[in-house]
């Protein structure tokens, strides 16, 4: 029996995959022709997108998958936003009858988005979100990254291209 | 250390992934009971469906995935189109600040965009790299369908599957 232990996988994660809640989510094509993404209509609203990470899980401990960072594609158009938050939510599934516990994961962002005001910026962003405790995802478990985006108002939009998912595959 | 290179790896790829611009698309059922579709409904229109390619990808060279073709199942439905055409993107991701860069490695489609591709029947259309790619970690590929359709032509979408190598 052989064994794997790679530490340089990624995963993307197209936008038809996140779930947009408030607002007028369409999908379109993206600023660079032979992209998409999906896109929110200008308006003064709170939107909360949550991106599942669906790389592979194990119930054995110290196998499967090793999630280290996420990197989340987006461009914000036309004028600025109030806010761009980003949460690591690590979900431990109930067993039948019982609720789903949520525990959000400490992580830090790259240089380019380590402010309120850089992260809401016009402009394209690739926002890195590095785990500071890397952890093995458990067949109990899943990941969302949720992402708060306040329009407040402006006339600016977030369009989504996508996320990927840095992990170590051990099995 | 082990070592993984299996050459028969498959990816089904659900239509409920699919990137649907233009014309009105929604998830139906299949035309084979218990089959699930993206269906557009009748219009005179040019319609763009991006299959998005969700391979593992690997930050080393040569290794991760290698993709190889791909396949779409299909059904048009009252009429022929007037052509079905696939492109492959190749979308290379900006850094931070930073647009992507888009290219279209060649390929070939198994059944003519403007003939075979686009009669009123099922369609299993196979579309494969003149030269496979390995996936870098900072790519990824889009399969582009546009397809040209007159007023009567609906469309069923049944789902994708990504052939690669993996190697790990």
């Amino acid at each position: 029996m052989g064994y794997v232990n790679d530490t340089a996988m990624s995963l993307y994660v197209p936008p038809t995959l996140f779930h947009c809640v408030t607002g007028t989510w369409t999908m379109a094509a993206g600023q660079v022709a032979g992209t998409i993404v999906k896109k929110v209509n200008d308006a003064n609203q709170t939107s909360t997108i949550n991106i599942p990470i669906p790389v592979p899980s194990n119930s054995v401990a110290l196998k499967g998958s090793l999630l280290k960072s996420i990197e989340i594609d987006f461009e914000i158009v036309t004028a600025a936003m109030e806010e761009v938050t980003a949460v690591v939510n690590k979900v431990t599934r109930g067993i039948d009858t019982a609720v789903a516990v949520v525990a959000p994961q400490t992580f830090t962002y790259d240089v380019g988005n380590n402010s309120a005001a850089k992260r809401y910026a016009v402009g394209k962003h690739r926002m890195t979100l590095t785990i500071t405790t890397p952890f093995w995802v458990d067949n109990d478990e899943y990941v969302l990254v949720e992402l708060t985006v306040n329009q407040a108002g402006d006339t600016g939009v977030i369009e989504l291209l996508g996320a990927v998912a840095n992990y170590t595959k051990r099995l | 250390m082990g070592y993984v290179n299996d050459t028969a790896m498959s990816l089904y790829v659900p239509p409920t992934l699919f990137h649907c611009v233009t014309g009105t698309w929604t998830q139906a059922a299949g035309a084979v009971t218990d089959t699930i579709c993206m269906h557009k409904a009748a219009g005179a229109e040019t319609a763009v469906v991006n299959i998005p390619i969700m391979l593992p990808s690997n930050s080393v060279a040569l290794k991760g995935s290698y993709l190889k073709s791909i396949e779409i199942d299909y059904e048009l439905k009252a009429a022929g189109a007037t052509s079905v055409t696939a492109v492959l993107n190749k979308v290379t991701r900006g850094v931070d600040g930073a647009v992507a860069v888009v290219s279209t490695p060649a390929i070939t489609q198994d059944l003519a965009a403007g003939s075979a591709a686009a009669t009123q029947a099922k369609h299993k259309l196979t579309v494969t790299l003149t030269t496979p790619e390995w996936i870098d970690n900072d790519v990824y590929f889009l399969l582009e369908l546009s397809l040209i359709c007159a007023g009567t032509v609906t469309v069923d979408i049944l789902g994708a599957v990504a052939n690669s190598t993996l190697r790990i």
